[in-house]
């Protein structure tokens, strides 16, 4: 992931951009764990909450997978169902650590 | 907006990394950015900080975007600012909403720094436009008001015609109105009119009405032909509902004869030089709605140093204590006794100063139009 070609198609500097990646990376792990916390306690809707939370901010950023996986997770909590999160949550947190790793 | 002060925009939503990205690339193109991640911060600031323009997160825990729209449209602090609204690409009803509730655009999520940039930059320019707009119809409105004030002719510009006004239009397009027509050397009409309602409708008809005046009060036409001539017209060109109460007075100095046209307007107070006032009250129709409209007619024989009042309903009606010209005329007998003493070309200011003070606002329109023989 090239966070310089990123930056420029978002019309920011790359040092703003590695501002909002960290802000991003912070809000996703608290998001991450008011999902896992929704799937303990079964209320999906509190995991469609922090699922949309995390969509929308990886949208901004152009994160498409992370974009991708949150709106699935949304999608389907929105309809009561957590099936398969831990797949979900798995993928996310590495999505998230690849980004820490940059 | 002045020139030298940044634009400022209040950006709403509750994911902050949404607010971070937004204030970046704004503040970057020099706009100062306010942020709130929930609704009532939000409003707090519009209220507080007056933004150029607002960007809306319309899904949000608690107060929701369109919760928070509504109030500001609300009040008429934030009811100007425009909003735009941030929303998810599928959300068909919430889009139709948005602007129903008064959004002038929408930006779907997930954003892109540059399009939020471009909507921003180019609602701004539309409210620049709008409101400079405003501005330029206002100062078109003040441009009737100076054009209203040019129509009337000044005592100083009719030394012939020994007459002195009060005139006072409440709003921008007042609705009195009055003439002084130098008919021959001798031969003066004074005309005083009241029209219906106070808008610009009404000044255009001012208008219209010097110039029927001019046209038809000559040496040829008596003054009852003249006002029929004049309501025929009238009737033809005013707005539906649209008409005018009116006075005129034909004084004639060589014969001493003075005829008085009255189309339902408030009664002629004559001074005479040596005795007290009294009302000359005609019965008539008003100007502008009947074709065979009759107006009251009234000849009498004046004397140098008669002094007499024509004048709008503003000066003797009061809506606070009920008073209509009908009962308020007479009333009013005694305070021109008190200014007898005034010459012509002041009584009029004297009379509204005995009346209203100095500095207590009247409820209407006023003109007042002394003449003396």
């Amino acid at each position: 992931m090239d966070f310089k070609d990123l930056a420029s198609r978002l019309g920011i500097d790359e040092d703003d951009f590695q501002e909002l990646v960290e802000l991003f990376v912070t809000t996703t792990l608290s998001d991450i764990e008011k999902i896992k916390k929704g799937v303990q306690e079964g209320n999906s809707q509190d995991a469609a909450a922090a699922s949309h939370s995390i969509k929308g901010a990886a949208g901004n950023l152009g994160f498409d997978d992370i974009f991708t996986l949150a709106k699935d997770m949304e999608m389907q909590a929105k309809q009561g169902s957590m099936d398969n999160f831990e797949d979900y949550i798995r993928d996310l947190e590495n999505g998230v650590s690849a980004l820490n790793n940059i | 907006m002045g020139n030298k002060q940044p634009y400022t925009v209040l950006a709403v939503d509750d994911n902050l990394l949404n607010l971070k990205l937004i204030e970046k690339s704004l503040s970057k193109e020099g706009y100062k950015i306010f942020s709130a991640d929930n609704g009532p911060d939000a409003r707090a600031i519009a209220l507080k900080e007056k933004p150029d323009l607002i960007l809306l997160d319309i899904e949000m825990p608690g107060e929701t975007g369109f919760d928070v729209i509504k109030k500001l449209k609300d009040s008429s602090e934030t009811i100007a600012i425009p909003v735009i609204f941030l929303t998810g690409v599928s959300e068909v009803d919430s889009k139709l909403k948005g602007f129903d509730l008064g959004a002038v655009d929408y930006i779907t999520k997930p954003f892109h720094p540059l399009e939020v940039l471009a909507r921003v930059r180019i609602h701004l320019k539309l409210s620049i436009a709008t409101n400079s707009l405003i501005a330029d119809q206002a100062s078109k409105l003040r441009q009737v008001t100076e054009a209203q004030v040019a129509m009337l002719p000044t005592p100083e510009d009719n030394p012939g015609a020994l007459f002195g006004v009060y005139y006072k239009a409440l709003e921008e397009a007042g609705g009195d109105f009055y003439d002084i027509l130098n008919i021959s050397e001798k031969i003066t009409g004074y005309f005083v009119a009241d029209f219906s309602g106070h808008d610009i409708k009404t000044s255009y008809g001012t208008a219209s009405v010097k110039a029927l005046l001019a046209q038809n009060c000559t040496p040829v036409y008596s003054p009852a032909e003249s006002m029929k001539m004049i309501n025929d017209v009238l009737v033809e060109i005013l707005p539906d509902g649209k008409y005018l109460t009116a006075c005129y007075m034909h004084i004639n100095r060589t014969t001493k004869k003075m005829t008085i046209i009255n189309a339902g307007h408030p009664p002629v107070v004559c001074l005479p030089k040596d005795g007290e006032p009294y009302l000359i009250k005609t019965k008539g129709d008003v100007l502008g709605i009947f074709k065979d409209a009759h107006f009251g007619t009234q000849s009498i024989d004046v004397s140098e140093g008669d002094k007499f009042f024509a004048y709008s309903d503003g000066l003797v009606e009061s809506a606070q204590n009920k008073i209509t010209w009908a009962n308020g005329a007479d009333s009013l007998l005694p305070v021109y006794k008190q200014i007898a003493q005034v010459p012509y070309d002041r009584a009029p200011a004297e009379l509204v100063n005995h009346l209203f003070g100095n500095d207590a606002l009247p409820e209407d329109d006023i003109v007042v139009l002394c003449v003396k023989v």
